[in-house]
């Protein structure tokens, strides 16, 4: 990969990439989306469990099922990291539709925890 | 395959030092993160694509870093939305409000740090593909004062609600 030579360096010094990397940053930011899906399905545990508590089954329910649905994908989206380990220099996946999706589901759950911790 | 990918390299290289010393992009990224959250609600498809039109592709491995930094923070956020959760429900004070104003702001804060994550990594792409130097986060000084004035808050109600009963 020939790297531009017209682009304005900032501050940053970027080295040149290193060939023999098997793929380690890839696994890591990989094992970060398994972590990110679990924290995602103890977050919709904790949530349905308060629900319940404060007397909201039904927002315990979809919470639960809504959560589930989110860690599953983020879940899916590590293993995407994974199988796309070979062309370890090119990342090719929409990230910033994963990121926003992440992040509106993040807000949602703290909107949900405000109802159910004001219910209970 | 790799020759193409030069290729296209190449010419996204040259259209970005055609197009000036990218002062579009600065501008862009001294914009108020309130604008840039509306844009992003308005379109997320022409976001990515314009993400990918700026500057040149980073090295993957920054890319890869920046991204384990936004789901860090993330997971940083729902911890906060879980302690909230776990304050609510778990705290016992004898006056049964008094356990919102330890809950509500650990959500609050959960829920803010979610948005200028997603922020700051857009912002990290956005310098590290038009090689400029990255800019600090507030987070981490946002996190540190808001635990730490949970925390005071949290003692202080506890011995208050002791003394009063």
């Amino acid at each position: 990969m020939k790297r531009p030579q017209s682009q304005p360096t900032g501050g940053t010094v970027t080295p040149p990439p290193d060939r023999g990397d098997p793929g380690l940053a890839r696994e890591r930011t990989a094992l970060a989306w398994t972590r990110s899906a679990l924290t995602m399905a103890a977050s919709g545990v904790l949530i349905a469990r308060a629900a319940f508590v404060g007397h909201l089954p039904a927002l315990g329910v979809v919470s639960a099922v809504a959560t589930a649905i989110l860690s599953a994908l983020t879940w899916r989206n590590g293993q995407a990291i994974y199988r796309e380990r070979r062309d370890a220099f090119s990342p090719q996946r929409r990230q910033t539709t994963a990121f926003g999706l992440l992040t509106v589901a993040t807000v949602l759950i703290a909107a949900t925890a405000i109802v159910v911790t004001v219910a209970i | 395959m790799g020759e193409s990918r030069d290729e296209t390299q190449a010419e996204k290289s040259s259209k970005a030092g055609a197009s000036g010393p990218n002062a579009a992009g600065r501008d862009e990224a001294a914009a108020s993160e309130g604008r840039m959250l509306r844009r992003w609600l308005a379109s997320g498809a022409r976001r990515e694509r314009r993400l990918e039109q700026t500057g040149s592709d980073p090295d993957p491995r920054f890319t890869f870093a920046n991204e384990r930094t936004f789901l860090a923070w993330n997971r940083t956020a729902l911890a906060l939305i879980a302690a909230g959760l776990a304050a609510a429900q778990f705290l016992k004070f004898n006056w049964h409000g008094l356990r919102l104003i330890i809950a509500v702001p650990l959500i609050v804060l959960g829920a803010a740090l979610a948005l200028a994550s997603y922020l700051h990594w857009e912002d990290s792409e956005r310098a590290m593909r038009l090689r400029q130097p990255l800019r600090y986060s507030w987070m981490p000084r946002v996190l540190t004062g808001g635990i730490a004035v949970v925390a005071v808050c949290g003692g202080i109600l506890a011995v208050v609600d002791r003394l009063v009963h």
